[in-house]
C-alpha cells in the first residue's frame, strides 16, 4: 500500500458521492388496503371505511371513488343504497391498521436507517444513489411491502420532501409508472407540463385558503409558485411559504425529522355516538381517557406534569355552543391513574346540565421520561408508590381492557357513548380470539 | 392512535433457569454464571416479524399433515412457496389451507386426508398464495 503523501489525501480519488434524496412512501387507500389484506373478497369491489361511530367515509377504494362517493360522505345517506351499488362499508379497525402501520414502517426501515414516520400510512426516508439505483430501490420497497403485508404502496423520490410528495402523486396518477416515480428521472418536459397543470392546492402544505390567496396574486399552478418571487412571498405570507417555493425548486428546506417514540404531549379524544348532557356522563368519559393516558405513559415510561381537559358541543350546534376547558398542573411528574383522573375531573363544575356535548378529551403535556426529575418528597404520591397504575395495566392485559377500571370508568355496563363499530372486521393481529380463519375443508 | 399493539405471542418468555436459587452451605449456585436470559418462543417460531401472521384452522382436511381443526398456523406471507409447501391460498375469495403440488398436470392443492379431494388449479399464476405455513400450534390439553 502506498502511503499518502499528506493527511489531506487519505481518500483515493473516486466518483463524486451519490447524492442524497428523499423518498416519500405511502399506502394506497390505507384503511381499505388493510381490510383487503385479510379479506381478499374485498379486492376489486367498492369498499369504504367509516370514521368513529360509523359516521362518514374516511377511506375509499378506487372503485368506491368511481361510484362518486366523496370523502366524508355520511354513512346514513349511503346505507340505503349501499347494497344495490355493491358497496361494502367497514367500521374502522384501529387495532388492525395500527399493527399493519407499525409493520410497514419497520419494513421501510430496512431500506433506510433514516425514516420519518409522517402519519399512520406514510413515511419519508433519506435515500442515496444514482438515478437508476433509486428507481430500483423504489421498486424494491414497493415489492417488499406487497410481499410481506399485501399492501400496495406508491413511492416518490426527489431532492426535497415537497417534490417527493409530488412525485408520489405522479406515481399514483400515472399507471404506466408502476407506482414509483423518481422526479429527477422524469424528462424536464414532462415535469414542466405536470407543474403547469396542477393547481397550488395540491402542493404539500398549501391548503384551500392559502391557494385562494395565491390565486389573488395570479399564482394558480405549481409552476407559477415555483417561479414566483420567494422573498415577496415570504413577506406576504410567511417563511413557510418561502420554504415551499425553494423546495419546489429542488432546494431542501424541510429536513427529515427524527422520530420520537412519544411526543411531549398525548391527546385522548373522541366524538360520542350519543351526546353527553350532564356532569355524570362526562365524569365517566374523562375517567376513561385519564386511564388510557396513564396506561400509555406507563408503557413508554413517561410522566406528565400538566393535564388539560375539555369538552365541546357539535360544530353544527349553533344554539347552545359551549366549549369548557381546564388546565391543571399536576402535583409533580406523574403517570398515576388516580391523580390523572382527579385532575381531569376539574372540568366537571364547568359542564352545564342539558347542553349536548358531542366531544371531549384530555391532553397531557410536559411529558418526560420517568424519573428524569427528582420528585420532592412531599409530592411523592402514595398511590404511585404502591404501583397502582402498573397493577391495573397487568390486570387488563390478563383479563381484558374492561376487567377493571377506576371509579365510574370501571362500570361494567358500557356507557352510552361507547363507540359504534357495527361493521368492524376482526382484530386479526392483536387478539387471539379474533384470528383469521383458514379453511381445511 | 390509541389501539396500536404489536403482535406478540402471548407470554412467550418461558423461564428456563431461575437465578439466585436458594443455596445450601453458602455456596453460590454454579448455575448462576450460566444464566443467560429465558427462552424466547417468538424468536424460535417467528422468522420475520413483519411478514408473519397467525391464523386459525377450521376443518379436518389437513390432518395427515398434523394440522387439526382449531389449530393455529404461523404463516409467513413473504416466504416463496415451493412444491410441497403448506400454503394458505385464496380460492374463490375464501382462505384455504392445502399442500401445494407443482405437478406435470398443473398446480394442485392437495388435501392431507383421503376423505377430501385434491383441487387442480392449472397455472400457478391463477392461484393467489396468501402465505406459507411454517409451524402448526396444536394444543394438547383437553
Amino acid at each position: 500500500m502506498s502511503a499518502p503523501a499528506s493527511g489531506l489525501n487519505l481518500c483515493p480519488p473516486r466518483e463524486p458521492s451519490p447524492e442524497e434524496y428523499i423518498a416519500h412512501v405511502d399506502v394506497n387507500s390505507f384503511y381499505v388496503s388493510c381490510e383487503r389484506a385479510f379479506d381478499p373478497r374485498l379486492i376489486g369491489r367498492p369498499v369504504i371505511v367509516l370514521s368513529n361511530n360509523d359516521g362518514c367515509a374516511v377511506a375509499r377504494s378506487d372503485e368506491a371513488k368511481a361510484l362518486g362517493i366523496d370523502m366524508g360522505a355520511p354513512w346514513f345517506k349511503l346505507a340505503p343504497t349501499a347494497e344495490r351499488m355493491g358497496l361494502v362499508a367497514k367500521s374502522s379497525n384501529y387495532e388492525l391498521y395500527g399493527d399493519l402501520s407499525a409493520r410497514t414502517m419497520q419494513l421501510l426501515g430496512r431500506h433506510s436507517a433514516w425514516v420519518e414516520v409522517y402519519s399512520i400510512d406514510e413515511a419519508f426516508l433519506g435515500v442515496r444513489g444514482t438515478l437508476p439505483e433509486l428507481q430500483a430501490l423504489a421498486r424494491r420497497m414497493k415489492q417488499d411491502v406487497m410481499d410481506h403485508l399485501g399492501l400496495p404502496v406508491c413511492v416518490g423520490i426527489a431532492k426535497t420532501k415537497t417534490l417527493a410528495k409530488l412525485a408520489n402523486k405522479a406515481a399514483k396518477k400515472n399507471p404506466h409508472l408502476g407506482g414509483v416515480c423518481v422526479w429527477e428521472a422524469v424528462t424536464e418536459e414532462d415535469r414542466e407540463q405536470l407543474l403547469g397543470r396542477l393547481p397550488t392546492v395540491e402542493i404539500w402544505g398549501i391548503g384551500p385558503r392559502l391557494a385562494k390567496r395565491l390565486m389573488g396574486l395570479g399564482i394558480r399552478t405549481m409552476k407559477d409558485l415555483r417561479d414566483a418571487d420567494a422573498v415577496m412571498l415570504r413577506n406576504r405570507f410567511s417563511i413557510v411559504m418561502m420554504r415551499t417555493v425553494l423546495e419546489l425548486r429542488g432546494t431542501p428546506c424541510i429536513p427529515l425529522e427524527e422520530e420520537y417514540e412519544i411526543k411531549d404531549q398525548l391527546i385522548f379524544s373522541r366524538s360520542f355516538s350519543t351526546p353527553i348532557t350532564d356532569a355524570h356522563g362526562m365524569e365517566q368519559v374523562l375517567g376513561i381517557y385519564a386511564q388510557q393516558a396513564s396506561a400509555r405513559l406507563h408503557k413508554h415510561q413517561r410522566q406528565a406534569k400538566v393535564l388539560s381537559a375539555w369538552a365541546m358541543t357539535s360544530y353544527y350546534n349553533t344554539q347552545d355552543n359551549h366549549q369548557p376547558a381546564v388546565t391543571v398542573a399536576l402535583p409533580g411528574p406523574t403517570a398515576d391513574p388516580l391523580l390523572l383522573t382527579r385532575a381531569a375531573k376539574a372540568l366537571l363544575p364547568k359542564i352545564l346540565d342539558g347542553v349536548k356535548y358531542a366531544r371531549a378529551g384530555i391532553v397531557v403535556t410536559d411529558v418526560r421520561p420517568t424519573g428524569a426529575q427528582e420528585t420532592f418528597e412531599p409530592f411523592v404520591n402514595r398511590h404511585e408508590a404502591r404501583d397502582i397504575g402498573p397493577l391495573i395495566q397487568k390486570i387488563k392485559q390478563h383479563h381484558g381492557v374492561n376487567a377493571v377500571g377506576l371509579g365510574l370508568a370501571g362500570m361494567k355496563t358500557g356507557p352510552e357513548w361507547t363507540m359504534r363499530r357495527e361493521m368492524m372486521s376482526p382484530r386479526y393481529t392483536t387478539h387471539w380470539d379474533e384470528l383469521l380463519t383458514v379453511y381445511a375443508s | 392512535m390509541q389501539y396500536i399493539r404489536s403482535l406478540e405471542v402471548g407470554g412467550t418468555s418461558v423461564p428456563l433457569l431461575v437465578a439466585q436459587t436458594a443455596v445450601a452451605a453458602g455456596y453460590p449456585s454454579p448455575a448462576q454464571d450460566y444464566f443467560d436470559g429465558t427462552i424466547n418462543l417468538s424468536e424460535h417460531l417467528i422468522h420475520d416479524t413483519t411478514s408473519t401472521f397467525i391464523v386459525r384452522v377450521s376443518g379436518c382436511s389437513m390432518e395427515g399433515a398434523g394440522i387439526s381443526d382449531g389449530d393455529e398456523l404461523i404463516v409467513n406471507r413473504a416466504r416463496k412457496p415451493v412444491d410441497g409447501s403448506i400454503v394458505v391460498a385464496v380460492l374463490d375469495g375464501e382462505m384455504t389451507v392445502k399442500r401445494l403440488r407443482l405437478t406435470p398436470r398443473g398446480v394442485v392443492l392437495q388435501a392431507e386426508n383421503p376423505q377430501y379431494p385434491d383441487l387442480v388449479v392449472g397455472e400457478l399464476a391463477s392461484l393467489t398464495v396468501w402465505g406459507v405455513a411454517e409451524t402448526c400450534l396444536h394444543q394438547l390439553l383437553a
